[in-house]
């Protein structure tokens, strides 16, 4: 027989108060051994999605395993082989850190208390202080290694890297590659595309309860949108610019010129204007929800 | 049932139960220091008996109370009222805080996404509130154990214990209560009120059924009238404080069962 997947849902819904449907019949597959990126904007659905498969809430209808176990049916087998951070972690007040993580390690049971001990001082934990005491980012590295230090099947992570600075998102980037790469399976929550093309292998992307694509990074980042704005050192044709596959000139205004561009043409774009004088090139990521109506537009373009 | 929630509930409660001990045992000790000097006034026992019989059923003054031994003085000043008064804030307060407080918090969410069932949960919490009541009814029966020679209380240590364990089964009772309504529904209000209320209408029936006699059939529901007043004199109820740390474990079970079938409440 073959193993099961990581998670698996059949038609998982969740309605809340009778007619709020936050997810409706989500139908997915994660793989053991891969970073699977949940993408979406807030109040998507990602949370739900992820508390139903804790079995923190219950399905309206469909159901979810994790590694085969059903989250209701075997719920505390399911778990045991889950760490989780929740997308707003609460933490006691008057404990310490290393009081509450050695609370938290005797309810899990087993916990192997070298690599805890190297998580704590990769991420730089403050171990002695009541975590009422501790930033927001400093509470949050209290959550990754709880979630880490059992050295789980499967991490889920919802929003993980809010309030963390720069390096440690990189260091929780890398903490998440390290598990992918000894067989684990992490699923981020995100609604970053920036957090989450670094580093999932998929992506699926969810938009008001239901799940829009899934999609590899490769395949999002080809499609993903840039804003582009050039500032030009003499005023130019920009129709010349919008003959380029994939670009739309947004607007023009004397010598600054504003454009979308998916990543795939911008090698393009960069070689068309760079006969011209530039005074200044700014590119940046389309957000998230423009990458949506991208997605659906292509949905539209497809019927 | 994962013992580590028993003791961290005791853990991070203990500020709170030397607060509480520290409380009871100085009122305790007043009120007990003070006996000799009641004891010499020769006509407080005539003051009490000329009182209206609502006052005195009010103030848990029962017929046949004998304010000048030390069993009776301390019937009426603590256990009549003050003592269990501290006892159900401390476990009314303790119980809504174990499930209801900790998901208003929001910290309920990272405990259950743990390898742990619900229902051992709340069991786990129950014992831990259980454990809190019993230290502070144990403090306040320590504390009359060490003034019983030096103020000369003369009271019998089997009712001592009796007493005890009845404020013991009066709070299990309420802060399982308490417990298992937090669990049941994400409202820390009705976690704090639906034991309060039943402790206050309890208390009430109690005191006055005496004198209303329609209040009669009540009383089988008044956890004090199960307990039985004037502990020191009488002793307690022991069928009756069965029934009421019965029926605390019946509001326990009920509870752990219902917090598996609803939806975690985020704040």
């Amino acid at each position: 027989m073959a193993e099961a997947p990581a998670i698996e849902t059949f038609r998982l819904s969740k309605t809340y108060h009778g007619d709020v449907r936050a997810l409706v019949d989500l139908d997915l597959r994660v793989e053991r051994g891969e970073v699977f990126g949940y993408l979406g904007p807030n109040g998507a659905g990602k949370s739900t999605t992820i508390r139903l498969f804790l079995d923190l809430i219950h399905p309206t209808s469909g159901g979810a395993a994790i590694f085969g176990l059903d989250s209701r049916a075997h719920g505390v087998d399911a778990r045991r082989r889950v760490g989780y951070v929740p997308g707003d972690l609460r933490l006691p007040d008057r404990l310490t850190a290393a009081e509450y993580l050695g609370s938290l390690a005797r309810l899990r049971g087993s916990v192997d208390e070298a690599f805890r001990d190297e998580l704590c001082e990769r991420l730089g934990v403050t171990l002695d202080r009541p975590l009422r005491q501790l930033s927001k980012g400093n509470r949050q590295k209290i959550g990754l290694v709880q979630a880490f230090m059992h050295r789980p099947d499967l991490v889920i992570l919802d929003e993980p890297t809010a309030g963390l600075d720069p390096l440690l998102q990189s260091e929780v980037r890398l903490l998440m590659r390290e598990t992918a790469a000894e067989g684990g399976t992490v699923f981020l929550s995100s609604h970053s595309l920036d957090e989450v093309q670094h580093t999932a292998d998929r992506v699926g992307i969810i938009r008001t309860g239901r799940l829009v694509d899934v999609d590899t990074v490769e395949g999002l980042r080809t499609r993903s949108l840039r804003h582009v704005r050039v500032t030009f050192g003499e005023p130019v044709e920009a129709e010349a610019l919008a003959g380029i596959a994939g670009i739309r000139v947004v607007g023009t205004d004397d010598s600054v010129v504003r454009l979308s561009a998916p990543e795939t043409a911008m090698d393009a774009l960069v070689k068309a204007i760079a006969s011209h004088p530039i005074v200044d090139l700014v590119s940046e990521p389309a957000d998230l929800e423009e990458i949506f109506l991208e997605l659906y537009r292509e949905a539209d373009d497809a019927r | 049932m994962p013992v580590e929630l028993t003791l961290r509930g005791l853990r991070d409660s203990r500020r709170g139960i030397v607060g509480w001990c520290i409380g009871v045992v100085a009122y305790v000790a007043v009120i007990a220091a003070i006996f000799p000097s009641v004891q010499d006034m020769p006509d407080f026992d005539e003051l009490i008996e000329s009182y209206p019989d609502v006052l005195k059923s009010f103030f848990g003054i029962s017929e046949g109370d004998d304010i000048s031994s030390g069993a009776g003085f301390l019937d009426v000043e603590l256990f009549s009222f003050m003592l269990p008064l501290f006892v159900l804030v401390l476990a009314i307060g303790a119980g809504a805080r174990a499930i209801a407080g900790e998901e208003d918090a929001g910290r309920l969410e990272l405990l259950l996404a743990y390898p742990l069932r619900r229902r051992d949960a709340v069991l786990a919490k129950g014992v831990a509130v259980a454990l809190q009541v019993a230290v502070v009814c144990l403090a306040a029966g320590g504390t009359l154990l060490v003034f019983d020679p030096l103020v000369g209380l003369e009271l019998s240590y089997g009712r001592l214990a009796a007493a005890a364990i009845g404020l013991l089964a009066l709070g299990i009772l309420h802060g399982w209560l308490a417990l298992a309504v937090g669990a049941a529904f994400p409202s820390r209000a009705l976690a704090i009120g639906v034991p309060t209320g039943l402790a206050a209408a309890g208390y009430l029936v109690n005191g006055l059924h005496d004198l209303a006699s329609w209040l009669d059939p009540f009383r089988v529901a008044s956890s004090f009238w199960l307990i039985g007043g004037s502990p020191l004199q009488n002793g307690i109820d022991a069928g009756g404080t069965l029934v009421v740390l019965a029926a605390g474990a019946v509001a326990l079970v009920a509870g752990s069962l219902l917090i598996e079938r609803r939806d975690l409440q985020t704040p």
